[in-house]
């Protein structure tokens, strides 16, 4: 039996490649110390352009953004009917209160539900959506039904730029045969049905809620 | 841009505009709201319930309505009101419904225990309330009363809608002549920015300060 010809080193090979090598730890050093660096500039620009959205339309008036988007954006070369510019108004400054909502909510969430979901062995984005979210969501349910009925209420402000919804019909009426008291009587009577009825269903809802956690 | 630097000195006196009227609204509304936040709270039922359902449904009513109704409904009966006055009157009716139910939470979280003991004490309900009571439910009342001065500052731009003279107002004169609805109304928009964060802050502030026991 003759033994199998012996693998040879050859460590001359490394000697001529190793500037190369060395060529491509640095690069490697390079690109992720880049991406690493503009993962961080990014992170905290997406990071503050959240901040600033949410702190910058909770605290301007909604009538003022209303105006900006109907009667501004036109300038700009961006021009929308008054139903959309006032459903995108009203978008917008909702969803800057319930990503406040979500907030608080997710941090409502005790630590231990992370760790003991993490300790069931399921990964960050499992824990999130089975364990975290669903309680989270609980949390902030009643104050995003407070948002919605909120929502209801300051939906009235779109009268002004001409979106036929209850407000508007009501100036419409009264503006015509001058019976104001009557007709913004009956429309508040409208309003205060349409929320107390809202109130009551959410309030019902957040009940059932809590009973089926318990 | 050109536009808003001629401009800034009329937004900015619509600023005190918004400024005063809503310090005018807060003193009317908060007063009256504490007034009505108490009496939900006394043991006399008929004007806890009657109190509770007004709050209520003034708490349903959209401020524009609200407005519109002092100042375009109330004529009818004869009740004529100057737009400033009407926007004052109508904004305090929402400060002291909304008030009332700041009032009524912060109370209402005080647990049963420092009721019994007041009243093991030999303290009435008043005293109870004078010493035991609203001098801790004070600290669980600021955060959200500072947070619905903050809806206050932002709300009276509605007023602009009756023709009060205000920052809203303001821009929209000012735009009528200039006609750069963009600019004007992102000045404003600041300006409003500029009152509302300093509140918003505090508020934060406030509730991380005084939210633990």
């Amino acid at each position: 039996m003759t033994p199998a010809p012996a693998y040879t080193f050859e460590w001359a090979a490394v000697w001529r490649g190793l500037p190369y090598l060395l060529q491509g730890a640095g690069l490697t050093i390079v690109i992720s110390a880049v991406a690493m660096a503009l993962a961080a500039a990014l992170g905290l620009a997406v990071r503050s352009a959240v901040d600033a959205y949410v702190e910058l339309f909770r605290n301007t008036p909604l009538l003022i953004q209303i105006f900006i988007v109907y009667f501004g954006l036109p300038q700009l070369g961006v021009r929308l009917s008054p139903f959309l510019s006032g459903l995108s108004a009203l978008v917008l400054y909702a969803a800057a209160y319930n990503a406040e909502i979500f907030r608080a909510g997710l941090e409502a969430v005790p630590r231990g539900q992370h760790e003991a979901a993490q300790s069931c062995g399921l990964s960050p984005a499992q824990a999130l959506r089975f364990v975290i979210v669903p309680q989270a969501l609980r949390i902030a349910f009643p104050a995003l039904g407070n948002n919605l009925v909120s929502l209801v209420k300051n939906s009235s402000l779109v009268s002004t730029i001409g979106m036929v919804e209850l407000m508007f019909v009501a100036n419409d009426i009264s503006f015509n045969n001058f019976r104001t008291f009557e007709i913004y009587g009956t429309t508040a009577v409208l309003y205060v049905m349409l929320v107390l009825a809202l109130t009551r269903v959410l309030h019902a809802a957040e009940m059932r809620m809590a009973r089926v956690a318990s | 841009m050109s536009v808003l630097w001629p401009s800034l000195p009329y937004l900015l006196r619509g600023a005190a505009s918004t400024v005063v009227l809503a310090l005018a609204v807060l003193a009317v509304g908060s007063a009256l709201g504490l007034a009505l936040g108490l009496l939900r709270v006394v043991p006399w039922r008929v004007a806890a319930g009657a109190v509770g359902w007004a709050v209520e449904v003034v708490r349903a009513v959209p401020l524009l309505l609200l407005l519109f109704f002092v100042f375009f409904g109330l004529p009818a009966l004869g009740v004529r009101i100057p737009t400033f006055p009407a926007a004052v009157l109508a904004m305090s009716l929402w400060m002291a419904a909304n008030t009332a139910e700041v009032v009524r939470g912060g109370v209402q979280s005080i647990p049963r225990g420092q009721y019994e003991a007041a009243r093991s004490l030999g303290l009435g309900w008043l005293r109870t309330l004078r010493f035991v009571i609203l001098p801790q439910a004070m600290r669980r009342m600021l955060p959200p009363f500072v947070g619905l001065c903050t809806i206050l500052v932002k709300d009276t731009s509605l007023a602009a809608i009756i023709g009060v003279f205000e920052l809203t107002r303001a821009a929209q004169e000012t735009i009528e002549r200039t006609l750069r609805s963009f600019e004007i109304y992102g000045a404003a928009a600041v300006i409003y920015f500029a009152l509302c964060f300093p509140l918003t802050r505090l508020a934060a502030r406030l509730e991380l300060r005084l939210g633990r026991p």
